[in-house]
């Protein structure tokens, strides 16, 4: 049998016709679809792509138009253009303040929960000391119990803390990440043991260590990791909603979902959700490969 | 305390790790005190906020849901009269019914869209690339963005109502109908996430070796064949994993419900953890919500372990 090897991934030669007398003069080669075939599913992509694609198309054309009366398929005709419904969103409503919070919320979660994670993956990877199983497999167990049944004693806490409309109220439990810490754990245990030691031998102080041995090695990891505890507090919606309940803690997510309570217009709902979305979508299409491992890795969307 | 930890480990300047030989033993030991100082100083932060965060509130919401606590007064022992309550309760049997519901429909559609989508753009042609980012952008939208605009899809004049028309199938609103409204919240979860699966599924279908399916072509297997007995077999661990997590999604939907349907209309969209949140943090029955939420964690475990028992025998 003569057949080509490709690496996976990369389109499959045709097998030779001569070699397979059953397959001579059949053009249908489902490796390498004929014609037909290549552009049947070139329709059929093409037809998916959009309608995924419609809510976003939708979303920001209907943000632009005129305050009035919505209608399909008419008012998706991108003809005439109005920001009124931006003036109006920047006018009444803060948005600029959640687009902070939100920043304040992402950005500050996301260095500590590297910091910490990485800090604790390296000990659970690298060292050996008492509780350290037992400390491991507990923190694995918290992956089991769904984060919605500690909202309500975690709330109690933050409140008896009059953590309720605060920063710290807001970012502090999110930070117990146990993924993170499985994560960096997972990942630094496949370093050799080597380098850490060399480093020992020179002399270097644990924290020396961490910062120029260890840190250097995981930025894969920091990037992928990063990005995915950056999207999951973007998108957090359930404890910024019982957490920030004056209108100047709100985030995008509940400050968004507070104008679709406050029955604005639409075309100013949308204003709101175009606001929300264009941070993340623009960090989307810089860092698409790291988003997608990022996502794929770490399993659950926020 | 960054500092502190730098002050002592500077102390064990030269030391080394022990060999496991058996004459530096006592060596050993003393070194791994060193070690284990340094381990148990680099996990405390993290530790500390498990235990603040994580491990007390578990149990807290455990011994909660025997209580009748309310913010600002005073928590009595119940013992099972929340879970009785629960028991007679038919709004929990609906918001239960619900989810169970929502997570039989989703979670079994949106993996056999992505699986679709992950064999259509399996091999590289010009604008996979473009495709995979489409398709994966739902993914990274935030579900209270994908609900407000859904709201407008679904709505009784929308495209869906129109698309539904033309196809002379039930139109209207589906969100606010009743028998429909779950259907309609189903559709946002497939679009939001179908392109998590189909990337998960499409990393695992790179790694089957071309070889393989071309020597099955060349012995007459026809695409079926070839998926049934070369495909699938593969795929089944990617197929578990997206299964359990997909699972636990549905499980705990929420914000779209939030967002579309407040549980309406007449609780036909109340689910789990909606109900959970409107207990809690409506009527402040925070012992009630307890309840609720350790009864989630219950159903989350028995899936599990029936998933686990089913699927991940046969790998």
């Amino acid at each position: 049998m003569s057949l080509t090897s490709a690496p996976p991934g990369t389109r499959a030669r045709p097998t030779d016709d001569a070699a397979h007398p059953r397959r001579r003069g059949w053009r249908y080669r489902p490796l390498r679809p004929g014609r037909a075939g290549t552009a049947a599913r070139a329709v059929f992509l093409a037809v998916a792509a959009l309608v995924t694609l419609f809510p976003f198309y939708a979303m920001v054309v209907l943000s632009f138009r005129p305050t009035g009366p919505v209608t399909f398929p008419r008012s998706l005709w991108p003809w005439p253009l109005s920001t009124e419904a931006y003036h109006q969103l920047l006018g009444a409503q803060n948005v600029l303040r959640w687009t902070l919070n939100t920043l304040v919320y992402a950005v500050v979660s996301v260095v500590a929960v590297l910091l910490l994670s990485s800090l604790a993956g390296y000990a659970f990877a690298k060292k050996r000391f008492p509780g350290k199983e037992t400390m491991f497999w507990s923190f694995l167990a918290m992956l089991m119990v769904p984060y919605q049944i500690t909202l309500i004693p975690t709330f109690i806490i933050i409140a008896k803390a009059n953590g309720v409309d605060t920063y710290w109220g807001l970012i502090l439990p999110s930070l117990a990440n146990a993924q993170a810490v499985f994560l960096m754990r997972q990942f630094i245990q496949t370093l050799p043991d080597s380098l850490f030691e060399a480093a020992r031998l020179d002399g270097c102080s644990e924290l020396r260590v961490y910062r120029t041995i260890v840190l250097p090695l995981i930025r894969p990891i920091l990037v992928t990791l990063g990005i995915f505890v950056f999207l999951w507090h973007w998108n957090d919606f359930l404890w910024p909603l019982v957490i920030g309940q004056s209108e100047s803690m709100r985030t995008l997510t509940t400050g968004v979902a507070s104008l679709q309570q406050q029955n604005v217009p639409l075309n100013m709902l949308l204003a709101g959700s175009v606001v929300a979305f264009v941070p993340i979508f623009l960090a989307y299409l810089m860092g698409q490969r790291y988003f997608a491992e990022g996502v794929t890795m770490s399993g659950i969307k926020g | 305390m960054a500092n502190v930890s730098d002050d002592w480990a500077g102390s064990r300047r030269g030391t080394r790790r022990a060999e496991p030989d058996r004459p530096q033993q006592r060596r050993a030991r003393r070194v791994n005190w060193r070690e284990a100082r340094s381990g148990l100083l680099f996990v405390l932060p993290c530790f500390l906020l498990f235990v603040v965060f994580r491990f007390g509130p578990a149990i807290a919401g455990g011994v909660l849901a025997f209580t009748d606590y309310a913010i600002g007064g005073e928590a009595h022992w119940k013992g099972l009269a929340n879970f009785r309550r629960l028991v007679d309760d038919p709004t929990f049997w609906s918001a239960l019914r619900v989810t169970v519901i929502y997570t039989v429909l989703a979670v079994p559609l949106t993996m056999a869209v992505a699986l679709g989508m992950a064999l259509l753009v399996r091999r590289s042609f010009r604008g996979t690339k473009l495709l995979r980012s489409i398709f994966f952008l739902p993914v990274v939208t935030s579900l209270v963005l994908a609900g407000v605009i859904f709201t407008w899809v679904f709505s009784a004049n929308g495209p869906w109502s129109s698309l539904m028309r033309l196809l002379g199938l039930p139109h209207g609103s589906w969100i606010a109908d009743s028998r429909l409204v779950i259907p309609a919240l189903v559709l946002v979860s497939v679009w939001s996430r179908f392109g998590y699966g189909m990337l998960i599924l499409l990393a695992r279908l790179q790694d089957i070796p071309t070889e393989l399916e071309e020597a099955a072509l060349t012995d007459g297997a026809g695409p079926v064949q070839r998926f049934r007995h070369i495909v699938l077999p593969h795929l089944r661990p990617a197929l578990f994993f997206v299964a359990v997590i997909e699972t636990t999604v549905s499980f705990q939907v929420f914000d779209t419900v939030y967002v579309m349907t407040s549980g309406g209309p007449v609780r036909a969209s109340y689910t789990l953890v909606f109900a959970l949140y409107d207990q809690g943090f409506h009527y402040f029955d925070l012992g009630y919500a307890s309840a609720i939420g350790l009864a989630l964690f219950v159903m989350t475990l028995i899936v599990a372990l029936i998933q686990r028992s089913t699927l991940g025998r046969q790998q």
